[in-house]
């Protein structure tokens, strides 16, 4: 119990600590307890209403929801910024604690929190929206709280696994892979709904009989059943988390003693450059030189490129069966555009702390202007060609050849669009990407809230800026995507110039904000 | 002549903690400046100020008798900065560092190759030349950030801490290039805790203590005869007795 105080304590002051001094992050955390707060009281309210639905489509859809739970504890953290600000179990190592004694401090740190208490909240609601017999009340209460332990002893355990491997340089490049099967897995679902299984309530059925197997469909079953078989139910996964948790010891037991072991160095090739060949001798090749070296080097560049990939990917699966037909190609085109261009939604946030070298090169606006041109120059050097590829197969595999031309055109100014509002977002709401991606966080702790109104803003203002676009286009007008890239090329530049102007006096301020400890 | 460095009540505050308190800091032209002070003096604080890295809350910074912060465009062409905790562009080369660095601020790439490489040799990083920075040492960290810092060919060089955590091969290869740097007239300002260092390199010392400078002059002026250690520990404060009271239990043995 002291334990359980300690921890929770030390989390609430970590938190608290965060938000001292920073109006930017205070008001980033309200931003996660207003959106914490929405969550829990909607979650709550639709679960509980499934009260008034036939009870077994009502216990089918809770199974579902239940698994939709675990699943999200699963991956969430992998991919959502900041939801995860947990501690390293690395950082305290040297304590004499025994591992058990750990266990229960890290596991009470990560249930202390808003987004935990939001779930708890939401699945609480599923109490009040299955339980019909006493037996259901009766059983719901520790059902749900075996739910909750289950969905965060599986989440600490994943991390926990993987953080281990992502200390070393290389288990960062695996991260890569990992991370894309994440993100192709949480468009499964996605994927199976528009194959076209028609009638929504039996492939619910279809999808529930499967489900109601797995541990957390076991646990919503015992609330609807509230009998002796609900009760074993709520034994068997209780037995399972414990299981869970004694794996997750043992995991936190390697990952603390495991060492570093990639200092082995390798010598890089010396290259003469691609973009010497190309453009004048200056500041801006230099940029240009570098920040092609990073996409390539740098695994936090390389899971976005790839992670965009993938995405396009998937939604060029997904949307064949839209029937939006040769609009498809220019849809698709333009949203793997913009997949690519969100990446420097946040441009200087993977240069960190080095950054302070571009600032005490830069005297003037001028030199900001450079450095953003150099890295949009770079980023659309490999997202023109590869915009392109994916612009002629869209059109090839849907047998519309005459869409690919305005579905490259659109591609090419999308990626404009969303360089143009990345370049102000970055200079606007610049937060920390950690070094070690060790919780799989997005931003420095503290900071989930400022990268996340970052994402939104980028979201908005490019959605703002292709309006002009999507109304024709919507009434087949295609002829106007031959205006996009210049329309593009004008919001980029015009972007890149107020994010100079804006960024530059704020030089300092950029420079603390991206440089967080993580 | 005028002063290389001068700031005129330089103020930065933290919440309710004031981390520099009015400094007025002087450094001649030509000098080897030492920059002393406990932890928490606001060494790095002032550093940061004077290089335009960190916005004062109050007071004026001139570097070659030019505003910080009005006349950037001309301060930063002068100055060459190696920074606290030295993070650099990790997944570059020691090379591809500089020859980012020089190109950046519009060195011509041909020049800025010849004298990255004469850098490298200087500072014996040749054989490392091709490895990322992600995998030097911290003395090899220190030196490409030197090297880094000076090729541009700086008035002033600021540096903190330059040598923490260098080893000692390191840290002569570090000074010969710092005395060469000096003896052709430019300024050197670096910030240290190891007396001796600053004792043997420095002619002009300041000492920070509590956001404050306490005492600032030549090195002669500043010692008094003493030893610098000595004259630290009395301006800084420094308990002169050895923590007789307290700490009873440390070193005695328990009892099984």
């Amino acid at each position: 119990m002291n334990t359980v105080t300690l921890f929770a304590r030390l989390k609430l002051r970590l938190l608290a600590g965060n938000l001292r001094g920073d109006l930017q992050r205070k008001l980033g955390f309200i931003f996660t307890l207003v959106a914490a707060t929405g969550l829990a009281a909607v979650g709550f309210f639709l679960m509980s209403l499934l009260r008034f639905a036939p009870p077994d489509v009502a216990s089918e859809l809770a199974v579902l929801a239940f698994s939709v739970f675990l699943f999200g504890w699963m991956t969430v953290p992998l991919l959502v910024f900041g939801l995860d600000d947990t501690l390293d179990p690395a950082k305290l190592a040297l304590f004499p604690l025994r591992t058990g004694r750990l266990a229960v401090g890290m596991f009470t740190a990560s249930v202390t929190g808003v987004w935990p208490a939001a779930m708890l909240i939401v699945t609480f609601g599923a109490l009040v929206g299955l339980a019909s017999s006493a037996g259901g009340w009766l059983l719901g209460v520790p059902a749900v709280l075996v739910q909750f332990a289950l969905c965060v002893v599986a989440s600490r355990l994943i991390t926990t696994s993987l953080s281990s491997a992502l200390r070393t340089r290389r288990g960062r490049d695996v991260l890569a892979v990992a991370a894309l099967l994440v993100v192709v897995l949480t468009q499964l679902p996605n994927l199976v709904l528009n194959s076209g299984f028609g009638d929504p309530a039996a492939l619910l059925h279809r999808m529930t009989d499967v489900l109601r197997w797995t541990p957390p469909g076991m646990l919503a079953h015992a609330i609807a059943d509230g009998g002796p078989a609900g009760l074993a139910e709520i034994v068997f996964v209780a037995l399972l988390v414990a299981v869970l948790a004694w794996l997750w010891i043992k995991a936190l037991n390697r990952a603390l003693v495991t060492p570093d072991v990639s200092t082995q160095a390798a010598s890089v090739r010396r290259e003469r450059g691609l973009a010497d060949r190309f453009l004048p001798d200056g500041p801006l090749a230099a940029v240009v030189t570098k920040e092609l070296k990073y996409i390539r080097r740098e695994p936090r560049s390389r899971v976005g490129w790839f992670s965009a990939a993938v995405v396009t990917l998937v939604l060029a699966f997904s949307m064949r069966n839209l029937g939006v037909g040769a609009g498809l190609p220019i849809l698709l085109t333009s949203a793997g555009a913009l997949m690519i261009a969100l990446q420097s939604g946040n441009a200087f946030g993977i240069d960190g702390r080095s950054l302070w070298m571009n600032a005490v090169a830069f005297g003037s606006e001028r030199g900001l202007i450079i450095d953003l041109a150099g890295r949009h120059l770079a980023n659309a050097m490999i997202a023109v060609p590869l915009l392109t590829v994916v612009g002629v197969a869209a059109g090839l595999l849907t047998g519309s050849p005459g869409s690919i031309l305005p579905a490259v055109l659109a591609g090419w100014g999308a990626l404009g669009i969303g360089l143009g509002v990345g370049s102000v977002t970055s200079v606007v709401l610049p937060y920390t990407v950690p070094e070690r991606m060790n919780a799989f966080t997005g931003a420095a702790p503290g900071q989930g809230g400022v990268a996340a109104a970052s994402s939104l803003g980028a979201t908005a203002g490019i959605a703002l800026l292709i309006l002009p676009f999507v109304v024709p286009l919507l009434f087949g007008l295609y002829w106007v995507c031959v205006a996009a890239p210049f329309y593009g090329l004008l919001v980029e530049t015009l972007g890149r110039r107020l994010a100079a102007k804006i960024g530059f006096p704020r030089t300092p301020e950029l420079l603390m904000a991206i440089s967080k400890p993580t | 002549m005028t002063d290389a460095v001068r700031t005129h009540g330089l103020f930065k505050r933290y919440g309710q903690q004031i981390a520099v308190a009015e400094v007025d800091l002087v450094v001649p032209a030509g000098s080897f400046a030492g920059l002393v002070g406990p932890n928490g003096a606001g060494k790095t604080t002032t550093l940061s100020m004077i290089t335009g890295l960190l916005r004062p809350d109050g007071g004026t910074a001139e570097v070659d008798g030019l505003h910080v912060w009005r006349d950037q465009v001309e301060v930063k062409a002068r100055i060459g900065v190696l920074p606290e905790g030295l993070r650099l562009f990790e997944r570059l080369s020691g090379r591809e560092l500089l020859l980012y660095n020089g190109r950046l601020r519009g060195i011509p790439k041909a020049e800025v190759e010849q004298r990255a490489g004469e850098l490298l040799a200087v500072m014996d990083l040749t054989a490392a030349a091709d490895k990322l920075v992600i995998d030097y040492s911290t003395g090899m960290r220190k030196k490409i950030g030197l090297a880094a810092a000076l090729l541009h060919n700086p008035s002033v060089l600021f540096l903190d801490e330059p040598f923490e955590g260098v080893d000692p091969v390191s840290a002569n290869t570090l000074t010969e290039v710092l005395r060469r740097f000096t003896a052709s007239g430019s300024t050197v300002i670096f910030s240290s805790h190891v007396m001796d260092l600053v004792e043997r390199l420095c002619d002009w010392v300041s000492v920070m203590s509590a956001g404050q400078i306490v005492a600032q002059g030549p090195l002669a002026d500043v010692r008094g005869g003493r030893s610098l250690n000595q004259a630290f520990l009395e301006l800084v404060g420094g308990s002169p007795q050895d923590g007789e009271t307290g700490l009873t239990w440390l070193g005695a043995k328990p009892r099984a």
